[in-house]
C-alpha cells in the first residue's frame, strides 16, 4: 500500500490545470499555482524569510512559505521552465485572456510581457521542431504562439478551433519534438513546426494532453474520457462519470515505465497502466483535484509525485519500492486472481445453466419470460428522411422483427451524435410493435458506429432478449440526392484534379453518403438536410472534380475525406466562395475598427485615472482641512466618475468580446482555405495567409485563398 | 482498542437469501467449525476448511429456493441439526447430511422467517405465523402487516418462550399463544432480529431496512429501549445481525452485515453503549454474518456470506507478507494449486460452454424451436430516505451489469449517487408521445454487481418507474422492475399522532367495500399492507418525511375519514380517490371540512427550514467573495463578526449545501401547492397570482407570506 510521504494544507485555493513545479533559484523546487482574484502563489519552504519583497512579490501574512505574485487579471494558464541560457534558474510564466507574462521570480524582474490578442488558454514550454531556442507556446483561439526569451515571436500558426491543451512530444520519431494541440471542436492536431501533420478525431474537446515516453501520450477529454494514443492509434481508453482535471506521466509503481496519473473532479487521484489502463494505485483528496505535477521536493534526489486539490491540499507521493513489487494497493495478489478466476467460473456456470434450461423446451407458455422465436433476427435500415409538417429532416434508422415479436425499447450507444453517450426510444404500452422507427439527427459530418441495443419480446413479458447489432452511419450521411428546383445553385466551388478512375470516386461516394441503390456516377447533387443548400459534385474525363457548394466547412470535409480514401497526399485546388469571402472582407475592416476603438478607450483610461488622483488628493485635503462641504462635493464627483468609469469597463469588454470573436473567424478563415488542400499545398496557403494577414495585405489574403500559395 | 481483520475468500454457492448461513458448533477438540449455507438454488453446503481448502461434507440436491436456515437440537445438547425451509416446507438434517425431517406445513404461502427452539418450531409466511410443536399445530397469529423475521425470547418474567415478530410497519409484535400480547414500535421496518445473548434471555436485538440499530429488553407488558445506533452516514439497510465475542474483551460484540455490503463490528465502552471498532466493505449485500473459527484454528474470525453466495471470512489472523528474493510474484503452494484447479475447471467449462454456444446458434436456423432464457435473480428495493426525502433504488444481479435503461411515466429528478460509478447518460424524450418523462441509461464500468441511485419525486404527481437491467450474460437477456410512484410518495407510516395540531378533513361515503377502500389507500400511500387488515375499521397513521405534516386515514365499508394539517395532502387524496372510484364507477359523496387555521400552521411549520434554507444559501453565496477579500488582505480581521464566522463555517456550510440539493425550490413547490390548494377548496383559481407569491417568498418573510395567504 502506498501512502503520501508528505501532506500539506497551503490554505489557498488552486485553479484547476494551472499548477506547475519551478527551480526559480536553479537549485529548489517552488510549487507554483493561481489562485483566486489574479493571483499566483509560489510555495518555497525552502528558503524561509529569505524572499526580498517588492515589484509584484508579496509575502502572504498567512504562511511564510507562500510568495503572491499579482498579476491582476484572471490567470488562464501557467507553466514554469527554462527559457535560455542566461538565466540562473527557471522562468515562471503566466498567461491571461490578453497578455502572456515572463516572469524571473529569483531576480524579480519581467522577462517579457507581450499583449497576446488570442488570448492563452493553454501553455507548454520547450524546444519545438528545428527552432533554435526554446519556445514558450500559448494556444489561444484557433492561434497558436511562440515566444522565446526576448519575447519575440518565432512560431505562428492557427488550428481549427480554440486551443484547450497543448504538450511537446516526438510524435514522428525523428528526435525532434513536435507540438501536439488538443482543441475546442474535438480534435488533436500535431504540428511538426507550422505543418499539420496528423489529425485525429475525438469526441469532446481535448482539455489535457501529456507525453508518456516515445511516441506515447495521454489524452482527457471534457466527458470525462481519459486515454492513451501511441502515435495516431489509441492504445485504450475508460470513461468515467466525473471530469479529469489533469493528467501526468509518473513511474509509480518503479517498473521503469511511466502510468498515467489522473486526477479526478470528484477528488480521486488514479494511476493506470499506459499499456492496458488497469488501475494500479487510487487515492482520494476532498475536494476536486487541481494539478498533478512531479518535482524533488524533499531535495532528497528522489523524483516525487506531487498531487494538489482545488482547496489547497497537497500530497508527495514517491515511487514504490521494490518490496511492493509493483501492489500499490491494499488487497493482495493471490485474493483477487482466485476472486477473478471465480467470478468467470461463476458467470461460464451462469451461461451453460442458461443454454441447458433453453434445451430443455420451453413447455409453459409463460408469456412473462419472454419466450421469442428461435429464428428471430433483426432487421434494420438506414435511410434519409427530408423534412416534413410533422418533423425535422434527419436520417431515420429502422429497426424491425420479422415475427410477431414486438421491440419494447431501443438502445442507441454512440458518440458524438447525441447530447448524452446514448439515445433511448422506449414507446408507450399501447404503442408497442414489431418495428421501431429512430430519428437521427448528426449535428456534424461525421462517421459514427451506432451500437443498438434492442428489447425484444412479448407484449406482456417482464424479460427480453436483447439484440446488439452495431451499424455504421456514413460520414455525409445529412444529405439527400434530390434536387429542389426553388433553390439557387451555390456559388462557391472547389476545383481540384485527381489521377484516379471515376469508380473510384463512386466508391468513395457510396462509403461515405446514404445514396439510392445503383447509383454508379461520380456526377451527384445532394440537398442538405441542415441548411438546406446545394451541393453538387462532378468529375470529368480528364480527372478534374468540381465541388458546388455554399458551405467551405462542408467542401473542405469532402476534400479531407476524398483526398485520405484515395491516399491522395498533395492536392492543390481553385477555391471561390463568393459570399464567404464577402463576409470576410467584412470581418477585416471590423478587425481594424474595434482595434482603433480599443486605443481610444485604453487612452480615456489613462486619462479617467489622473483625474482620480487629483480628486482623490484633493478630497483628502478638504477633509485634513475641515471643510466637509467640499469634501463630500469631491467625493461625489469621485462616485460619478467611479460609475463611469464602470461603464467605459463595460463598453471595453464588450468591445474586446467582439474583437476575439472576428479574430477567432479571421484564424478560421485561414484554416478553412488550408484544409481544401492537402498535404504540401495546405501548408503553404496557411503560412501565406498568415504572412499576408501580418502585413495587412487583404487582397493577397484572398488571392492566396483562391489560387493556392503556388502561385503568388 | 484497534482491531485489524483480513479478508479471506472460502467459497462460492449460488444466490443466498437472507439468513441462510451459520456455523455448526465446534466439535470437541476440534476448534474450527464447519459452516453450512443454503442457496436459492436448493443446494445446502456443508464444508471445513482444511488447509486454506474448503472440503465439504456434504452437499444436497438443487431443488425449491431455500429461504432461511437455522440451527436446532434437543434442549441442552449442542445445537448441530440444520433446518431449512423452501416454499412451504421445512426439512432437517443431520451434520452429517443425511435428512431426518420432512414437514410440510401446508401453508399457502412461501415462508419467509423460521425460528427452531428444541421441540418448538415458529415459522412465518408473509402474514401468517405458525407455532408447532413436535411438527404438532399449537398457534397461529394473523399479522397487520408483513413479517420480516422472528425471534424468541425467554425470560423469568413471561411463562414460556415467547416469539417477537419484526413487521414491516415499524412494530415488533410480541406474542403469547395466539395473541398479541404487545408491541413495540421501532425507529425504521425491522428487517432482522437477533437475540443479544445467544442462550436466550429477553435482550433483542433488531435492524431496520433504513439502516438503524438498536437493543430492546423485553419485560412482562412492554419493551424498553436500551440503546438505539442511527443511520447518519446513510449506510445500507441491515441484514443480518450478530453477537460474538472478536475483540477479545470478553464482551459480546455486535457484528452487522447492510445491504451495501458494509461489515461492522461494534464493541461496547464502560458504560454500555455501543462503538464502532471495525468497517469493512464487501461489494455486495452481506446476507449473513457469523463469529466464529472457520478458517484457522486459535484465530476467531467473522464469517459472511454475501448475495452471489460468496462465504467470506474477515480474521484476525494476520496475513502472511510474502518475502522472497526477485521480482516475481511468490504465492504460496496452497494457492497456486488453488489456481491451476480453478484453470483447469475454467477450461472445461469453457469447452462447454462453446458448445452450449453452438447449440444455441444451431436453433435459429429452424423455424419451430424457440428462445427462452431462463430468468436471473435480481435483488433489488426501493425505499424512501426519511433524511433527505428522495427514494433509493439499489439493483443487485449476481454477475456483473452491463447497462441499466430507467424510464418514468412521471416527472422525477435522477440524484447523483457518489458509490455508483456507472456513466449516466440522459435522452431526451419531449420529442415523442410515448408519455416519458424520463429516460436515462446507465452504463457500468466492469465488474458492477450492485448499482444505487437516487430519485427525488414530487407529491401528487404518479405512475410507474421502471428498470431494464441487462446483465453481462449471454446470451443477453433483460429484465423489467416496475416501482410506483405513488400520489403521496412522501409519507411514511407512523404510529402516533398530534392530536393538537388544526386539521382540515376529507370524507367519503360510497358503496364500496372495506377491500375497495383499502386497496385506493394502498394506491395513495407506501406502507400500506397489501392484504386488507382484519376488523371493520381500519386506522392508519403517516408523516410527511419532507414537512413533517401529518395524515389519519379511518376508513371502513362504505365510509372513508382522511385528516391531516397539510390542505394538500388533502386535495391530492381527493383528486386521486375521487379519479379511482370515477375509474371503477362507483358513486362517492365527498365532502371537506377544511380548518384555515392549518394553511398557516403548516406555513409556520415550513417557516424554520425555509428560514435555515435562505440563510444558507445567501452564506454560501458569500464564500468565495469572503475568501477572495481575505486572501487579499492577508487576514480576516477587518470584517465583522458575522462573515468571520461565515468564513469559519464554510467547510461546514458548504457540506450542508450540497447535502440538500434543490431543498429551497421543494419547499417554493410545497408553498405555492399550498396556496392553490387553499383557494381550490375556496372555489377560486389563483394560479394567475403565482408569480407575485414566488415573488414575496425571493423576498421572505413569514409574517408578509401570512398576509398573503390570508389576503388573496
Amino acid at each position: 500500500m502506498l501512502v503520501p510521504i508528505f501532506t500539506l494544507k497551503l490554505n489557498h485555493k488552486i485553479n484547476p490545470r494551472m499548477v506547475t513545479v519551478g527551480k526559480f533559484d536553479g537549485i529548489h523546487p517552488c510549487l507554483t499555482a493561481a489562485t483566486q482574484a489574479g493571483k499566483v502563489f509560489i510555495h518555497n519552504p525552502h528558503a524561509r524569510g529569505q524572499r526580498p519583497v517588492a515589484h509584484r512579490l508579496s509575502q502572504s501574512t498567512q504562511d511564510s512559505d507562500i510568495s503572491l505574485l499579482n498579476i491582476n487579471q484572471a490567470v488562464s494558464c501557467l507553466t514554469a521552465g527554462s527559457l535560455g541560457l542566461n538565466t540562473t534558474g527557471d522562468t515562471l510564466l503566466v498567461g491571461s485572456q490578453t497578455n502572456l507574462l515572463a516572469y524571473d521570480v529569483h531576480d524579480n524582474a519581467d522577462v517579457f510581457y507581450r499583449e497576446v490578442t488570442d488570448g492563452a488558454n493553454a501553455i507548454v514550454l520547450g524546444k519545438l521542431g528545428d527552432i533554435q531556442s526554446p519556445l514558450a507556446i500559448i494556444g489561444g483561439n484557433c492561434a497558436l504562439q511562440g515566444f522565446d526569451y526576448e519575447g519575440k515571436d518565432l512560431f505562428w500558426t492557427v488550428t481549427g478551433d480554440n486551443v484547450r491543451s497543448l504538450v511537446l512530444c516526438d510524435f514522428t520519431g525523428d528526435g525532434k519534438n513536435e507540438l501536439l494541440v488538443g482543441s475546442e471542436d474535438f480534435d488533436i492536431r500535431v504540428f511538426k513546426e507550422d505543418e499539420l501533420v496528423s489529425e485525429m478525431a475525438e469526441n469532446e474537446t481535448v482539455t489535457s494532453l501529456c507525453h508518456m515516453h516515445g511516441s506515447r501520450f495521454g489524452y482527457a477529454l471534457a466527458n470525462g474520457t481519459v486515454g492513451v494514443y501511441d502515435r495516431t492509434s489509441r492504445y485504450w481508453r475508460i470513461k468515467s462519470k466525473n471530469h479529469a482535471m489533469s493528467i501526468h506521466a509518473f513511474d509509480l509503481n518503479g517498473d521503469g515505465v511511466v502510468e498515467l496519473i489522473t486526477g479526478w473532479s470528484n477528488g480521486k487521484i488514479d494511476a493506470r497502466s499506459d499499456r492496458t489502463g488497469d488501475v494500479i494505485f487510487k487515492d482520494n483528496f476532498s475536494s476536486s483535484v487541481a494539478g498533478v505535477v512531479e518535482g524533488d521536493y524533499r531535495m532528497d534526489g528522489q523524483v516525487q509525485l506531487i498531487c494538489t486539490s482545488t482547496e489547497g491540499e497537497v500530497r508527495g507521493y514517491l515511487p514504490a519500492s521494490k518490496e511492493l513489487k509493483g501492489n500499490l494497493m491494499e488487497s493482495s495478489v493471490e485474493q483477487d486472481l482466485v476472486r477473478e478466476l471465480s467470478q468467470r467460473r461463476q458467470n461460464l456456470l451462469l451461461e451453460l445453466r442458461n443454454y441447458e434450461e433453453n434445451a430443455k423446451g420451453v413447455t409453459e407458455t409463460d408469456s412473462e419470460v419472454g419466450v421469442i422465436p428461435a429464428n428471430t433476427q433483426l432487421q434494420t435500415a438506414l435511410s434519409v428522411r427530408s423534412t416534413t409538417e410533422a418533423q425535422k429532416a434527419h436520417v431515420e434508422l429502422s429497426i424491425s422483427t420479422p415475427n410477431e415479436t414486438i421491440i419494447r425499447s431501443v438502445l442507441i450507444f454512440a458518440e458524438g451524435i447525441f447530447e448524452g453517450e446514448s439515445h433511448v426510444v422506449h414507446p408507450s404500452a399501447q404503442k408497442l410493435s414489431g418495428c421501431v422507427r429512430v430519428p437521427i439527427v448528426p449535428p456534424k459530418d461525421i462517421p459514427v458506429d451506432l451500437h443498438i441495443k434492442a428489447f425484444v419480446g412479448g407484449k406482456n413479458s417482464t424479460q427480453f432478449h436483447v439484440f446488439e447489432i452495431t451499424r455504421q452511419l456514413p460520414r455525409f450521411s445529412m444529405y439527400v440526392m434530390a434536387v429542389d428546383p426553388l433553390v439557387a445553385t451555390p456559388t462557391g466551388r472547389v476545383t481540384f484534379s485527381i489521377n484516379d478512375r471515376s469508380q473510384r470516386v463512386v466508391m468513395w461516394l457510396n462509403q461515405n453518403f446514404l445514396l439510392p441503390e445503383g447509383t454508379n456516377s461520380p456526377d451527384v447533387t445532394f440537398t442538405s438536410l441542415r441548411g438546406g443548400g446545394l451541393l453538387s459534385i462532378s468529375m470529368a474525363s480528364s480527372g478534374q472534380i468540381t465541388l458546388s457548394t455554399n458551405d467551405i466547412d462542408l467542401a473542405g470535409d469532402l476534400i479531407q475525406s476524398l483526398a485520405s480514401f484515395l491516399a491522395i497526399e498533395d492536392l492543390s485546388a481553385e477555391v471561390d466562395f463568393p459570399d464567404y469571402f464577402k463576409e470576410l472582407r467584412t470581418t477585416l475592416t471590423e478587425v481594424d475598427e474595434f482595434h482603433c476603438v480599443h486605443q481610444k478607450l485604453t487612452a480615456a483610461i489613462a486619462d479617467h485615472s489622473n483625474y482620480i488622483r487629483n480628486m482623490l488628493v484633493q478630497a483628502e485635503d478638504a477633509r485634513l482641512m475641515g471643510d466637509m462641504i467640499t469634501m463630500k462635493k469631491r467625493y461625489r464627483e469621485l462616485y460619478d466618475l467611479n460609475r463611469d468609469l464602470v461603464n467605459e469597463y463595460k463598453i471595453r469588454s464588450n468591445n474586446h468580446n467582439a474583437l476575439l470573436a472576428r479574430l477567432k473567424c479571421v484564424n478560421q478563415a485561414i484554416q478553412r482555405a488550408g484544409r481544401l488542400r492537402v498535404g504540401k499545398p495546405k501548408n503553404q496557403v496557411i503560412s501565406a495567409c498568415r504572412d499576408a494577414i501580418k502585413s495587412n495585405n487583404v487582397n493577397t489574403l484572398f488571392k492566396i485563398m483562391k489560387a493556392g500559395a503556388a502561385s503568388s | 482498542m484497534e482491531l485489524h481483520l483480513n479478508r479471506v475468500d472460502y467459497m462460492q454457492v449460488g444466490v443466498t437469501s437472507q439468513k441462510t448461513m451459520r456455523l455448526l458448533p465446534a466439535l470437541g477438540r476440534k476448534a474450527t467449525q464447519k459452516v453450512a449455507v443454503a442457496d436459492q438454488d436448493g443446494v445446502v453446503t456443508c464444508f471445513g476448511m482444511k488447509k486454506g481448502e474448503p472440503v465439504p461434507v456434504f452437499k444436497t440436491l438443487p431443488g425449491q429456493k431455500v429461504s432461511r436456515l437455522d440451527l436446532g437440537g434437543a434442549l441442552g445438547t449442542p445445537q448441530e441439526k440444520i433446518f431449512v425451509c423452501s416454499g412451504s416446507e421445512v426439512r432437517g438434517f443431520t451434520k452429517k447430511g443425511k435428512q431426518f425431517l420432512t414437514f410440510d406445513a401446508n401453508l399457502t404461502e412461501s415462508i419467509t422467517a423460521m425460528r427452531v427452539s428444541g421441540a418448538d418450531l415458529f415459522l412465518c409466511a408473509s402474514y401468517i405465523y405458525n407455532h408447532y410443536c413436535d411438527c404438532k399445530d399449537q398457534d397461529y397469529f394473523l399479522s397487520g402487516d408483513k413479517i420480516n423475521d422472528i425471534t424468541c425470547v425467554t425470560s423469568p418474567h413471561l411463562a414460556r418462550t415467547t416469539p417477537v415478530l419484526a413487521c414491516q410497519d415499524r412494530l415488533l409484535r410480541v406474542l403469547q399463544g395466539s395473541d398479541l400480547l404487545y408491541d413495540v414500535e421501532v425507529p425504521g421496518p425491522p428487517s432482522v432480529l437477533q437475540l443479544y445473548n445467544k442462550d436466550g434471555g429477553e435482550d433483542v436485538l433488531y435492524g431496520t431496512a433504513d439502516g438503524k440499530i438498536g437493543l430492546l429488553k423485553m419485560g412482562e407488558s412492554s419493551g424498553l429501549s436500551q440503546w438505539e445506533i442511527d443511520n447518519d452516514k446513510k449506510k445500507g439497510g441491515v441484514l443480518c445481525i450478530d453477537t460474538y465475542d472478536i475483540i477479545g474483551d470478553g464482551v459480546s460484540d455486535l457484528l452487522i452485515g447492510r445491504d451495501d455490503g458494509g461489515v461492522e463490528v461494534y464493541g461496547f465502552d464502560g458504560s454500555g453503549e455501543p462503538a464502532l471498532r471495525f468497517e469493512h466493505v464487501l461489494s455486495e449485500s452481506v446476507t449473513s454474518i457469523q463469529g466464529g473459527c472457520v478458517g484457522k484454528e486459535s484465530y476467531d474470525e467473522v464469517i459472511t456470506a454475501t448475495y452471489t453466495g460468496w462465504v467470506t471470512g474477515l480474521t484476525t489472523e494476520p496475513q502472511k507478507a510474502e518475502v522472497g528474493p526477485g521480482d516475481e510474484l511468490h504465492m504460496s503452494k496452497e494457492t497456486q494449486t488453488k489456481v491451476a484447479a480453478l484453470r483447469l475447471e475454467l477450461d472445461q467449462l469453457q469447452s462447454k460452454v462453446l458448445q452450449g454456444r453452438e447449440r444455441y446458434q444451431q436453433t435459429s436456423q429452424s423455424s419451430t424451436a424457440v428462445s427462452a432464457v431462463p430468468v436471473f435473480s435480481i435483488n433489488d428495493k426501493f425505499a424512501l430516505c426519511q433524511d433527505d426525502a428522495s427514494y433509493s433504488l439499489t439493483l443487485e444481479v449476481q454477475t456483473a451489469i452491463d447497462n441499466l435503461l430507467l424510464q418514468s411515466d412521471v416527472p422525477i429528478d435522477l440524484l447523483d449517487v457518489d458509490k455508483n460509478s456507472a456513466v449516466v447518460s440522459f435522452s431526451e424524450c419531449d420529442s415523442e408521445p410515448n408519455g416519458n418523462f424520463l429516460l436515462a441509461t446507465y452504463r457500468c464500468q466492469a465488474n458492477t454487481t450492485r448499482l444505487e441511485l437516487k430519485v427525488r419525486s414530487i407529491e401528487g404527481q404518479y405512475g410507474t418507474l421502471q428498470a431494464y437491467v441487462t446483465p453481462r450474460l449471454q446470451p443477453k437477456t433483460c429484465q423489467l422492475r416496475q416501482y410506483p410512484i405513488k400520489p403521496l410518495s412522501l409519507h411514511q407510516r407512523t404510529h402516533s399522532l398530534q392530536q393538537e395540531r388544526p386539521m382540515s378533513r376529507l370524507s367519503l361515503v360510497g358503496q364500496f367495500s372495506l377491500a375497495e377502500i383499502h386497496s385506493w389507500v394502498g394506491f395513495c400511500l407506501p406502507e400500506v399492507p397489501e392484504k386488507t387488515p382484519a376488523g371493520d375499521t381500519v386506522t392508519l397513521h403517516f408523516h410527511n418525511t419532507f414537512l413533517g405534516t401529518q395524515l389519519e386515514a379511518t376508513y371502513c365499508k362504505g365510509e372513508g375519514h382522511f385528516r391531516s394539517d397539510n390542505i394538500s395532502t388533502i386535495s391530492i387524496l381527493s383528486d386521486v380517490l375521487s379519479k379511482e372510484a370515477t375509474q371503477r364507477k362507483i358513486n362517492l359523496n365527498v365532502s371537506y371540512d377544511i380548518n384555515d387555521e392549518s394553511v398557516n400552521h403548516t406555513l409556520r411549520m415550513i417557516h424554520p427550514k425555509l428560514e435555515y434554507q435562505l440563510m444558507l444559501a445567501k452564506k454560501v453565496q458569500l464564500i468565495d467573495a469572503l475568501k477572495e477579500l481575505q486572501v487579499h488582505e492577508g487576514n480576516a480581521d477587518f470584517l465583522i463578526p458575522e462573515y468571520r464566522s461565515i468564513l469559519d463555517e464554510a467547510q461546514h456550510l458548504m457540506d450542508e449545501y450540497k447535502k440538500q440539493p434543490a431543498h429551497l425550490e421543494r419547499l417554493y413547490g410545497m408553498i405555492t401547492d399550498l396556496f392553490i390548494d387553499k383557494f381550490k377548496f375556496k372555489g377560486q383559481n389563483v394560479k394567475t397570482k403565482v408569480s407575485s407569491l414566488l415573488e414575496i417568498l425571493d423576498n421572505y418573510d413569514l409574517n408578509s407570506l401570512l398576509d398573503f395567504f390570508s389576503e388573496a
